[in-house]
């Protein structure tokens, strides 16, 4: 059956005619100290050049002959050889870290080059390493927040962790931890992400471009990848910081073969809150934690097992009155299996659960609202690396998804609240793609591909047609595991990138992407409570069109790199809530809260960035739009969304002062949210209410903040090294405004007037992290 | 959901955060009509209010609108001409609203027509009004609760005014009986915590109106206080869903009315 697919596959790609025998070299790269796969490692055979994937495999064929071959990655000493090449050939390549104790400042990139012959483009790549000195909100590393820095990609809000890219709303992005969806990636409402730096091994964003392997979200793919764990040594590293504390433990099970890491953090503000002399604080609970835990095993040189998790909680409660606790929860059970030298594939199960839970004990009405959306994933991918000329990748993907959209269970006895459980939905998403890179010529490199996806609604159910208005005028119930619908869109992924000369090359692209799961949010800030709803027969399947143009150019013996691309984005089916929804009606008929329309966004990327030497960084601007249009909402006409701010600039410099001292500074600046404001205001019930015309017609403040941010290394040693982080988030204290409201004034109730809250006027902080 | 607004405020108020009044510069609008209009089965209940929005910047004394013709009729045909008794205000002494009938208002104003429909809903008895003390993030406040045996089958919809004292609360208290349907439900009162002389102390005259609405007229308090409060925790600000047709502002509420006292202990 596979072979049979791979001829299929074959004859559907550009097979070059062989006027020359050719060999290949295979293998895995990896970091000699620790072990760990290197992802994105430049392999280079004389001219030839190739990447090693997500699992440090990569592949490459060359001609008979004398070859210098080369090994690099970031942060790594460039691991040289020669070889004679006359049969295929496994090489397994350990590079060295780069020395830390050098006497000379290290100068080399602390990033990669942008590759100019491959077409993929919207790809920002980062690692761990390069967030660690960008200054944060509570000294608290976080890749969500770094990712918020690059050109493209905006904040959701004040210390937000939710981002939007390319005119994107929150939930358009696909958040990947080890291949698994995470359905909630923030903590604490948003001011942290649930992802724990320390365990963190590669963050790769896809705005643009996203190849054919990812889908089911309309504007991002952010890709995140855990640290597989030390398989030469044990390792302890920690950091206790103002509000948290985090630990990390990896080491061999067996030598060379196998390895575990667990990674845990917990926040402990709430300790805080017990200090204080506010009662109304000091009764409450604030907390989250996660954990991270990994294992690998190598079975053999062909076969790799890895099961991978992640568990995060958060708690909230106030006094023993109100609590809202939420959580997400991964699995992933991987097998890569190399077949031959030229073909890898790997397998994935993978269960994702994201769950909250609110409790009411007060009054005379106590119960709980439960809701919880869980997945169950078949991944298959083959890396087929055919030639010289093609790289293939082709596979497979299943996706049994349960929501269970709300539950309220009574919790005494005489509440007055009865038992209701709204319907469970079931879905099954699946997908077939297929995609190559195809080295055309010497300059023009292509990558086309298609992704098929399909989306059943699957009973049991009850289903709706419904009015204008929004009544239900006829339902239909089916049985269980009967196929209500199934929604069928070919997804076409198309790009290509023209080499201009040595240092900078020309790039395009086409992707079209569908989703199916769709978070219906009514609230400024990401609530954990936000609905995510699956298409029905009425929701329909949201589609993206995004075509993009780029142009990449390298300086100064590639020590700096600039970047510019421009993007058109339309979008189809987008829901908004009905004017005074109530996002916590008891229906199934959810349909009668919602109001479809589309979107479009445009706008211009542009990137500066320094990549060796003590200074580094980089600037980022983006002028854009990003509109929508509701039937239903602003008279049908189109208006800015929310997220469209028209200028975006961030400033990111982190200079190495000495061998012990790192300073950095962040600068941002945008224009406001789009926001509506009230036309007028009138009398009702004796009180005075607002008047409002047009959907966001107005716009908040211009935003601006500088942040500071100094590492300070206490000791490195071989044994035992440590470090202090200190940060001021808004160092000039900029009151920017996070809400303004419309009140009576207070001193002249006569009179209304417009009120600004502010967050985070200097927000300082200082951790403490350690390694042994 | 107000709650997680109100705790996600806390949260970050005691963050560090600072509030201030600032300059927004708001384009004028066209003015639109405003109709309050109530029946109720009380005599002397029935009133509507005729008034006009403002632009932002101008005072809160809306003028209302006199020389309007307003009019309630009733399924069987009987129309009341309701008399304009001060400025903007059209009363009937004696029109009452009688359970199942329905109620048609209309009211014209300058050549423009307005009306809206509304059948009145079952009365529903309140059982009984007491003054509790509750755990509210974490402080101990003394809060009104409201008994009433809800009658079976979906769609009773509830309105309650708290008065403190005669001073009426500003909270728009509403309840429907989506999650409690047919059982004995009790409303909590809440109000905002921070706000102190709102505060219910011993000794204090509570007074607290129940009213059985429609639910269209429960979905237009939902939505004046979910979107035109001026309150910015809401991502789109909105007008409230009315059930007036022609382009006013406001609603037609037929509903019932009553009203306990206590005094707080």
């Amino acid at each position: 059956m596979n072979k049979l697919l791979l001829v299929v596959l074959a004859l559907l790609t550009c097979m070059q005619g062989y006027s020359q025998e050719k060999f290949t070299i295979s293998g895995t790269v990896r970091v000699q100290r620790t072990g760990e796969t290197i992802i994105g490692a430049s392999i280079k055979a004389g001219d030839a050049g190739t990447f090693s994937n997500d699992y440090g495999f990569y592949s490459i064929s060359v001609p008979a002959g004398k070859y210098t071959f080369q090994v690099s990655a970031v942060g790594m000493l460039i691991h040289t050889q020669s070889i004679e090449l006359g049969k295929d050939i496994t090489l397994n390549i350990a590079l060295e870290e780069e020395p830390k104790m050098l006497d000379n400042i290290t100068i080399t990139a602390t990033s990669k080059n942008r590759s100019l012959s491959s077409p993929q483009m919207g790809i920002e790549r980062l690692t761990t390493k390069e967030i660690r000195n960008i200054p944060v909100l509570f000294g608290e590393r976080d890749v969500l927040k770094t990712v918020q820095l690059l050109p493209g990609i905006k904040a959701a809000g004040e210390g937000n962790s939710g981002f939007f890219v390319r005119g994107g709303a929150a939930d358009q992005n696909l958040i990947l931890l080890d291949e698994a969806t995470v359905y909630n990636a923030s903590h604490l409402l948003g001011f942290f992400s649930t992802f724990n730096s320390d365990a963190i091994k590669d963050v790769t964003v896809y705005k643009g471009g996203m190849p054919a392997q990812y889908g089911g979200r309309l504007s991002s793919v952010l890709d995140i990848k855990m640290n597989d764990g030390n398989n030469q040594d044990y390792n302890v590293s920690g950091g206790i910081g103002l509000i948290s504390a985090k630990l990390n433990v990896e080491g061999p099970i067996q030598k060379d073969k196998s390895s575990f890491l667990i990674t845990g953090r917990r926040t402990y503000a709430d300790m805080f809150l017990k200090l204080s002399n506010d009662s109304s604080l000091r009764n409450n609970t604030l907390y989250f934690y996660d954990l991270n835990a990994k294992l690998n095993y190598n079975i053999g040189d062909k076969d790799r097992l890895y099961l991978s998790g992640y568990f995060g909680k958060d708690v909230l409660a106030a006094g023993q009155t109100f609590g809202l606790d939420w959580g997400n929860a991964t699995g992933t059970l991987r097998w890569n299996h190399i077949f031959s030298s030229k073909l890898f594939s790997n397998t994935s199960f993978i269960f994702s659960n994201y769950n909250y839970n609110i409790s009411i004990r007060s009054g005379a009405n106590e119960f709980d609202i439960f809701s919880q959306i869980r997945d169950l994933n078949l991944k298959q991918e083959f890396q087929w690396y055919i030639n010289s000329k093609n790289n293939i990748r082709f596979g497979f993907n299943s996706v049994h998804h349960t929501i269970r959209p709300g539950e309220v269970r009574p919790s005494s006895s005489g509440s007055s609240i009865n038992l209701s459980l709204l319907q469970k939905r079931y879905s099954w998403e699946n997908a077939l793609y297929f995609t190559n890179t195809w080295k055309a010529t010497d300059k023009i490199n292509l990558t086309y591909g298609l992704r098929l996806t399909s989306f059943s609604i699957l009973g049991e159910g009850d289903f709706y047609t419904i009015d204008k208005e929004g009544s239900v005028t006829d339902t239909l119930s089916y049985a269980k595991g009967v196929f209500i619908k199934t929604y069928i869109n070919p997804e076409p992924r198309v790009a290509a990138s023209y080499q201009l000369n040595e240092t900078s090359a020309v790039k395009a692209s086409y992707v079209r992407n569908v989703q199916n799961l769709h978070l219906i949010s009514n609230s400024t800030t990401s609530s954990p409570t936000d609905k995510w709803v699956a298409s029905t027969n009425i929701i329909k399947p949201e589609v993206s069109d995004l075509f993009a143009v780029g142009y990449y150019k390298n300086l100064v013996d590639n020590n700096y790199e600039l970047t510019l691309e421009t993007y058109y984005k339309t979008m189809q089916n987008r829901i908004d809530y009905r004017d005074g929804a109530n996002v916590f009606i008891n229906s199934d008929a959810i349909e009668t809260q919602l109001l479809f329309g589309k979107g479009r966004a445009y706008g211009i990327e542009l990137q500066f960035k320094r990549k060796a030497g003590k200074l580094t960084g980089w600037l980022s601007y983006t002028l854009s739009k990003t509109e929508k249009r509701i039937n239903g909402i602003n008279n049908n006409k189109w208006y800015n969304a929310r997220q469209d701010r028209t200028h975006d600039v961030a400033l990111v410099v982190s200079y190495q002062l000495s061998k012990k001292w790192t300073v950095s500074a962040n600068w941002i600046y945008y224009t406001g949210n789009a926001v509506t404001f009230p036309a007028g205001k009138y009398h009702v019930n004796d009180q005075t209410y607002f008047y409002y015309t047009n959907r966001n017609g107005y716009r908040m403040p211009s935003y601006h903040r500088l942040d500071l941010g100094a590492t300070w290394i206490l000791k490195q040693r071989k044994r035992f090294s440590s470090e202090l982080s200190f940060s001021l988030y808004n160092a000039y204290g900029r009151e920017n405004a996070y809400t303004i409201s419309f009140r009576e004034s207070e001193d002249n109730p006569g009179k209304t007037e417009a009120v600004q809250l502010a967050l985070f006027k200097y927000m300082p902080s200082v951790s403490y992290n350690f390694k042994f | 959901m107000r709650l997680i607004i109100l705790f996600s405020l806390i949260i970050s108020l005691s963050l560090s955060s600072c509030e201030k009044v600032i300059d927004v510069s708001l384009k004028d609008s066209e003015k639109q009509y405003v109709i309050e209009g109530v029946v109720t089965d009380i005599e002397g209940g029935c009133v509507v209010r005729l008034s006009r929005t403002k632009n932002f910047d101008e005072n809160n004394i809306f003028e209302g609108i006199g020389n309007a013709v307003v009019s309630v009729t009733d399924d069987a045909g009987n129309t009341t001409v309701l008399p304009e008794t001060t400025t903007g205000v059209y009363r009937s002494e004696t029109l009452t609203a009688t359970t199942g009938k329905k109620y048609t208002l209309q009211v014209s104003i300058n050549g423009q027509t307005f009306s809206a429909s509304s059948a009145m809903p079952v009365k529903v008895e309140m059982d009984s009004l007491y003054v509790k003390e509750e755990s509210f993030f974490g402080e101990t406040v003394k809060l009104a609760n409201v008994q009433y045996n809800d009658p079976a089958g979906k769609g009773n919809s509830y309105r309650f005014i708290q008065y403190v004292n005669g001073i009426k609360e500003k909270s728009i208290f509403i309840r429907d009986d989506d999650y409690s349907d047919g059982n004995i439900s009790t409303i909590t009162l809440f109000t905002a915590p921070d706000e102190d002389e709102d505060e219910i102390k011993s000794g204090d005259r509570v007074t607290v109106d129940m009213q059985c609405i429609t639910p269209a007229v429960f979905k237009y308090w939902f939505s004046l206080d979910q979107g035109a409060s001026g309150d910015n925790n809401s991502a789109s600000p909105a007008n409230p869903v009315t059930n007036i047709e022609g382009g006013a502002l406001g609603y037609f509420s037929v509903h019932t009315v009553e009203s306990k006292t206590v005094v707080v202990p």
